[in-house]
């Protein structure tokens, strides 16, 4: 049951984006017609082009119709190079899932490390590190990438500023130009999910049966591997996706620094020239992959509570 | 550090907005070659344009830092009004604008930035993604807030002795729950400052020759190994910024809230 | 040494203060003796279960244990890991709140056998001995074992708690305020494993606020704190003063969303009368009183201010009604908005309800406050600068600034030390004799015993079984 739930409200969120991009394209003042001739068409000429593309119809109307389109994978073609879209997200793809799983790689075992030193660690480290770990999470992306470009390439010369890959290349031929973008990614998304966890990990620690299992003297161990860590499962899950949701959206601002061809690139230089087709298919695979995985993690924890489920 | 801070925090919000006014040199002009090491006339040297980077830094604040400002604002605002209602009314008010916002906070919000970018100006669309990736988070607090208060002590005896909802929202309510918006609004401002320093940076903001922290990042990465302050100081400017908004809406929290500590396990 | 026995806990000079320095406990003595069940008693407040959790090296943070030894069958325990080993070893704890205690993961099998802190004969016949105990404390071992907390109601849970305090047949059994957290079944159940252990020469150490409790199962009695509890004076008869009623309410049924709490409640309150309404916790003692003040719509029934009926809710009264009718809540905390200062707590309803001038209001506030045996200087000052039981004279004063009828106290002493509560309780004793009635819920002897009259509610079987609570009159003396 709680499964379905999770299903309905993920494809609730997907529509809500879905309005939110179709509607954000509406705003311009320019449509598809207007970009297609140019500048060269007459006001008929661009009427009859409307009517015909099906401009005219209510936007509600446009709207459940390019919706379709996107179920269908029907994305269209990018009015700025001609090209089918699909085809361009899919040049694109593989190099975003190799930074991407790079970055992750990283930030995982980093977010368990801060969320240890914020949330549970000896008295002494914990205030510390808990002020480190948010300060680490205020700083902007944009900030901590030009810093680390700054010191390691730059200043130290030990990795190269931009991570340009070869036409038909991959980026694992020269795994030294992830380094970098990696970073950039991992260490901001890792200290605002340690943020998170640290919150579920103190909530955890302050639960009756905790003091409860210290009061009758259970040794420190056994009460973490018994009576906190299973608690941590879900929150944990929840955490991980969300640091790789906010991690794939912000390949946007790491390629556009480092120079690498990904998605996130396309989606930038898409919105800076208008490119709609473009814009809306990837930001609504973003948004799916994004709300999806977020999803799968609710459903995973609501299915592994053992407490979820008819009684016995 | 308590000494420090103070002045500190003081002179980064003054320097943020006011800094154009100290700029020894027009942030739009070019005094020499580009990329121009640190000098006498220019303490950080020049970027791409041969323009003065510390007269761009100290003019570049305002721009992204009153974006944010008034993003944060509207974002909170919003947020405390829902938080109100669906705290004092309960009922189906509080399940509409509870599950209004659990929506919300499963959209990632730089995306949606990004795509509004595509049709409003810079400020609008960062305002916008704030607005909805972070009311929804103050809504929940401001809402458990209010929930509690419905029955301290305080808010029955007002209501024991007949005082309009209104008045009691205004004089008992918005009291305890103003430091808890006022927390959040550090924390809203912080997020909207990050937005406003990648649409900057991403080119989706403010646009040349106008001087812009975000977009000062995205101009002088080519020059990084010529001119290294001419990367780095836009960068520490966003850094010092952010982290004073985050210290000082901890403090607010910590003030407010006490969080137990975890006890001894 | 000398002749007399040596006793199993051995407790010398046992000192806890709080980080800012204010001592909790100070120099405390205590001996339990194999086959003795020593009783920690004292009013709310005192440090019993601090003394406790001090004996047994738990302090929750912010507490420090400052002096004092602790020595087992002879033997010091050393504070840290050492006394963490002894008393998983040595004691079984029954916490306040048990049911809350049991983590929810584990099956109920599961969590009783938690309590194998030695070796029971292999783990099948530990399993054996986890199923039998549940079996002896009257639950079904068979359908309980497999589930977990969140199947099974607050009775049964209270009985896995127990089983596993008790599985391991501990040399010390240590019970805090078990009248607190745990039904009446659960109660006897508990008083029967002290008994019996009493002849197996196991020790048992209680904190309880519960003197009746008390006198059942223990053997000894060490009072905590500066001095013993007043002893409960008698209950004197009801005033002379006759006449008609002047709060009535009659066939009230109160529930929480899902849950009844009271089912056909009825009660009458005369002027100059303090009532005192009991019971154990949860009963719904608050609840009845938060109905009569319109803060808690009622299903059904009905309440009448000097024969006239009253509306469900505050919002619905009328001013006279409201003036007449006042409610103090039962956290001093939270009495008070933080962000006024006191004097305006008390001035405003005399301003709204009453109608009084600014002038003359804040002249009256500072006569009430001085009424209340307060400082009229407080006036200025915030509520955070004043104690808990400052603060709830404050609440009482605000209340009484409407000018009511019937003033509905619930728990206001419960949070304060016995000093304070005994001149809070003073207080509203002088308002009766000025012809208020007060109705105070309460679960405090002291306080129930200068009460004019007592309403007991009183709950009928198990919180599984669900039947609900019953309000009776009774005269008690």
């Amino acid at each position: 049951m709680r499964v379905v739930a999770v299903a309905v409200r993920a494809s609730v969120v997907l529509v809500a984006v879905s309005i939110m991009v179709f509607a954000a394209t509406e705003l311009l003042p320019s449509d598809a017609a207007a970009v297609r001739a140019g500048g060269g068409a007459t006001p008929d000429e661009l009427a009859r082009m409307r009517s015909e593309a099906g401009l005219d119809d209510p936007a509600a109307q446009r709207y459940l119709r390019w919706l379709a389109a996107m179920a269908t994978g029907d994305t269209g073609t990018s009015l700025v190079s001609g090209r089918p879209v699909a085809a361009l997200v899919e040049a694109r793809a593989g190099a975003t899932l190799a930074l991407a799983g790079a970055a992750l790689a990283v930030a995982v075992p980093l977010t368990a490390l801060m969320a240890w030193a914020a949330g549970a660690a000896p008295r002494r480290v914990r205030a510390g590190a808990a002020g480190a770990v948010a300060g680490l999470a205020a700083v902007p992306q944009a900030a901590f990438a030009a810093g680390l470009v700054a010191v390691f390439s730059a200043a130290l010369g030990w990795l190269p500023p931009v991570s340009l890959v070869a036409a038909g290349g991959s980026p694992l031929d020269r795994p030294e130009t992830l380094v970098l973008p990696a970073l950039a990614l991992a260490v901001p998304a890792a200290a605002y999910g340690a943020g998170l966890l640290g919150g579920a990990v103190a909530d955890a620690l302050a639960a009756p049966h905790v003091a409860d299992a210290v009061l009758r003297g259970v040794p420190r161990r056994r009460v973490a591997a018994r009576h906190v860590l299973p608690f941590l499962l879900a929150p944990a899950v929840r955490v991980l996706a969300t640091v790789a949701g906010s991690l794939l959206v912000a390949t946007a601002v790491v390629e556009t620094v480092f120079g690498y061809a990904g998605l996130g690139e396309l989606l930038v230089s898409a919105v800076a020239t208008r490119d709609v087709p473009v814009v809306q298919a990837v930001a609504m695979l973003s948004a799916t992959v994004v709300v999806g995985g977020l999803a799968a993690a609710d459903a995973a924890a609501a299915l592994t509570d053992p407490r979820s489920g008819v009684p016995a | 550090m308590r000494a420090v801070f103070w002045p500190l925090a003081a002179a980064v919000v003054g320097i943020a907005l006011f800094g154009g006014a100290l700029a020894p040199h027009d942030p739009t002009s070019s005094i020499a070659g580009p990329w121009a090491a640190p000098g006498a006339a220019s303490p950080l040297g020049t970027d791409s344009a041969g323009r003065d980077v510390l007269s761009r830094v100290l003019a570049g604040g305002r721009g992204p830092v009153l974006t944010a400002a008034l993003a944060a604002l509207c974002a909170t605002a919003a947020g405390l009004w829902g938080g109100l209602v669906a705290g004092w009314r309960g009922g189906w008010p509080d399940r509409l604008l509870s599950g209004l916002a659990d929506l919300l906070m499963g959209v990632p919000f730089l995306l949606v930035a990004m795509v509004l970018a595509v049709a409003l100006p810079g400020p609008a669309a960062v305002a916008a993604a704030t607005v909805c990736g972070g009311a929804p988070l103050t809504l929940r607090v401001v809402r458990d807030t209010v929930r509690r208060l419905r029955h301290s002590g305080f808010v029955e005896a007002a209501r024991g002795r007949g005082e309009r909802t209104g008045a009691i929202l205004v004089r008992e309510v918005l009291p305890s729950v103003a430091g808890i918006a006022g927390a959040d609004l550090g924390l809203r401002f912080v997020a909207a400052l990050q937005t406003a320093a990648a649409i900057g940076m991403l080119g989706l903001g403010a646009q040349p020759p106008a001087p812009d922290w975000g977009l000062m990042l995205r101009e002088n990465l080519a020059g990084a190994a010529l001119n290294p302050p001419s990367l780095v100081a836009p960068a520490a400017a966003l850094t010092v910024t952010a982290l004073v908004a985050a210290v000082l809406a901890r403090r607010a929290a910590d003030e407010r809230s006490g969080r137990g500590a975890v006890g001894a396990w | 040494m000398t002749g007399a026995p040596e006793p199993l806990l051995r407790v010398r000079g046992m000192t806890v203060a709080a980080r800012s320095g204010r001592p909790i406990v100070s120099g405390v003595d205590l001996d339990a003796h194999p086959g003795e069940a020593v009783a920690l008693a004292g009013p709310s407040g005192c440090g019993k279960s601090t003394l406790l959790r001090a004996v047994l090296d738990a302090l929750p943070p912010g507490l420090r244990r400052t002096a004092g030894t602790v020595t087992w069958a002879g033997e010091p325990v050393r504070p840290g890991g050492a006394a963490r080993r002894w008393r998983r070893a040595h004691a079984g704890v029954l916490d306040q709140d048990p049911a809350s205690a049991v983590n929810p993961l584990l099956t109920a099998r599961a969590a009783v056998l938690e309590g194998r802190t030695r070796a029971l004969g292999g783990r099948r016949a530990a399993r054996g001995r986890a199923l039998e105990l549940l079996d002896a404390l009257g639950l079904d071992a068979a359908d309980v074992a497999g589930r977990r907390p969140h199947t099974l109601s607050g009775g049964q849970v209270q009985r896995v708690a127990l089983a596993r305090a008790i599985l391991a047949d501990p040399p010390l059994l240590v019970l805090d305020e078990p009248t607190s957290g745990l039904d009446a079944g659960a109660l006897d159940l508990v008083a029967a494993e002290v008994r019996r252990r009493g002849a197996g020469g196991g020790a048992t150490l209680l904190v309880s606020h519960d003197p009746d409790f008390v006198a059942r199962v223990a053997d000894r009695v060490v009072a905590v704190g500066a001095r013993p509890p007043a002893p409960p004076r008698a209950t004197r008869p009801a005033p002379g003063r006759g006449g008609p009623p002047v709060l009535n309410a009659s066939g009230l049924r109160l529930s929480h969303p899902g849950r009844p709490v009271l089912e056909d409640v009825s009660l009458e309150v005369r002027a100059g009368e303090l009532v005192a309404v009991t019971g154990p916790s949860g009963s719904g003692k608050s609840t009845l009183l938060r109905a009569l003040a319109g803060l808690h719509p009622p299903d059904g029934g009905s309440v009448a201010l000097r024969g006239r009926p009253l509306a469900a809710t505050a919002e619905a009264r009328e001013r006279g009604q409201l003036r007449g009718v006042q409610f103090v809540a039962q956290d001093p905390a939270g009495a008070l908005n933080p962000a006024h200062p006191v004097g305006a707590a008390v001035v405003r309803p005399l301003r709204v309800l009453r109608g009084v001038s600014a002038q003359r209001a804040r002249e009256e506030a500072r006569e009430l406050l001085s009424r209340v045996g307060l400082d009229p200087a407080l006036a200025g000052r915030r509520p955070r600068e004043l104690s808990g039981g400052q603060r709830q004279r404050v609440a009482v004063a605000r209340a009484l600034a409407a000018g009511p009828d019937v003033l509905l106290a619930d728990e206001i002493t419960s949070a304060l030390d016995a000093d304070t509560a005994d001149a809070v309780l003073a207080l509203l004793e002088e308002l009766c004799g000025n012809g208020l009635a007060v109705l105070l819920a309460t679960h405090a002897p002291g306080a129930v015993a200068r009460a004019h009259r007592v309403l007991r509610v009183r709950e009928h079987g198990l919180p599984d079984a669900v039947p609900p609570h019953r309000t009776e009159h009774s005269h008690v003396g």
